[in-house]
């Protein structure tokens, strides 16, 4: 869950600020808003990566997974595991996980491969699965069909569906058609 | 005049003349350890300015980037006038280790300015990727230096290519002696005011051909950076 009160970020010729809400567990809040309304500024707000008046009151750990992601170079799998590892968690006892969620993403057979020579898409598909393999309480998605094809859309819109019902997901999304598949409440920015 | 300076290169090399050995490895170890130790604070301020948010950081920017251009003859004057100013008491003119100072001056901003102008953006998307997943500022750390490691090495490489060439700073400060500050770069001016052409060419021959290999031996271990 997350709850936001009179919550306002303000730059240096702009001030945005938010309607209160509360962002259910357990289900997807699509944010809307025009073009530089403050959708991601929302998000990076609530990951903790700017500073905000107001309060944003979270239940647990918040990850936000950026619309132009940065691979490791590293394998994969590496990258991946990456945030596992920084908690010392067994990357072994996620090795089921990570298979399955890389082959709902069809990503296994690039596991070994180093992330920085893939295409855009699979990349964006590796930094994605290395946002929810540990399973974070809060997900933060912007724009996470940027880069990816139909199919991999439709990939995208299983996995979503199958983590809403363990989390608290935000997301900001242009696809029409993707948010109403995963989509089960609409938050709307500015205006 | 070219070709045969390339026959006298080649003489110069094979006539074993200690002098002109001694002046290549003069060269080489003063351009090498002023890049090295200039290599360990401009990285680190590089990374600092890159990634830093603190109010002047444009103005701090500005001031990086105009010492990356200062000549090196400039460098090389500031070196001098502290060398018989405040360090008078360490005798450091027409010293090697004066040399060493105003190459590892000459280069501090290069290598620091490079990392920020090549790899400012990213490190900022690094560390933010880091901190979104969870990451503690050691491994933070970790992890912007081993995601940083091509543009370090291309610094330090525009670094030393900047040190092994210049002549200014190393004429000045060094005095162009020989057997004891005399390097490649102040040879090579001092031959071409001497109207020896030839020899001129053949030891920039010998510098660029050096250059060539130091790349070509470290080209196996950063396929990133040469392909």
């Amino acid at each position: 869950m997350v709850r936001l009160k009179n919550v306002a970020v303000t730059y240096p010729a702009l001030r945005i600020t938010y309607a209160d809400t509360e962002f259910p567990k357990n289900a997807v809040t699509i944010v809307t808003g025009r073009n530089g309304a403050g959708k991601t500024t929302l998000l990076k707000a609530v990951g903790g990566l700017i500073g905000h008046e107001g309060e944003i009151a979270k239940e647990g750990f918040a990850t936000l997974h950026f619309q132009d992601p940065v691979v490791f170079d590293r394998s994969v799998y590496q990258n991946i595991v990456y945030p596992l590892e920084i908690r010392g968690r067994d990357v072994r006892a996620y090795d089921e996980r990570i298979h399955e969620y890389a082959r709902l993403m069809s990503l296994e057979e690039k596991l070994h491969e180093n992330a920085k020579e893939l295409s855009a898409g699979q990349k964006m598909k590796t930094s994605l699965l290395r946002s929810v393999v540990f399973e974070p309480d809060i997900l933060l998605l912007d724009e996470p069909t940027t880069y990816l094809d139909i199919e991999s859309i439709e990939e995208l819109k299983t996995l979503v569906n199958t983590l809403k019902n363990k989390m608290t997901i935000i997301l900001v999304c242009h696809d029409r058609a993707f948010n109403e598949a995963v989509g089960d409440g609409v938050y709307h920015v500015g205006g | 005049m070219i070709w045969e300076g390339l026959k006298t290169a080649f003489e110069l090399l094979v006539s074993f003349d200690w002098e002109i050995y001694q002046i290549i490895l003069l060269s080489l170890a003063i351009s090498l350890s002023a890049t090295l130790a200039a290599g360990v604070p401009g990285v680190l301020f590089g990374i600092l300015v890159s990634i830093g948010r603190f109010k002047g950081k444009r103005l701090v920017k500005l001031l990086l980037f105009t010492f990356m251009g200062v000549p090196p003859v400039v460098m090389g004057l500031v070196v001098l006038l502290l060398a018989v100013g405040p360090l008078r008491p360490f005798n450091l003119v027409f010293t090697r280790t004066a040399m060493f100072l105003a190459q590892f001056l000459l280069v501090l901003p290069i290598i620091a300015g490079s990392i920020v102008i090549s790899s400012e953006r990213t490190q900022v998307r690094i560390l933010e990727t880091a901190t979104t997943l969870g990451a503690r500022r050691r491994q933070k750390v970790t992890l912007l230096i081993k995601e940083t490691k091509p543009f370090i090495f291309m610094s330090l490489i525009l670094g030393f290519s900047r040190a092994i060439a210049e002549v200014g700073a190393v004429m000045l400060v060094g005095g162009n002696i020989k057997g004891e500050t005399r390097v490649m770069t102040t040879f090579i001016a001092m031959n071409t005011s001497m109207g020896q052409f030839g020899t001129s060419i053949a030891m920039g021959g010998i510098l660029l051909l050096l250059a060539f290999l130091i790349h070509l031996s470290l080209s196996p271990f950063r396929r990133d950076f040469y392909g």
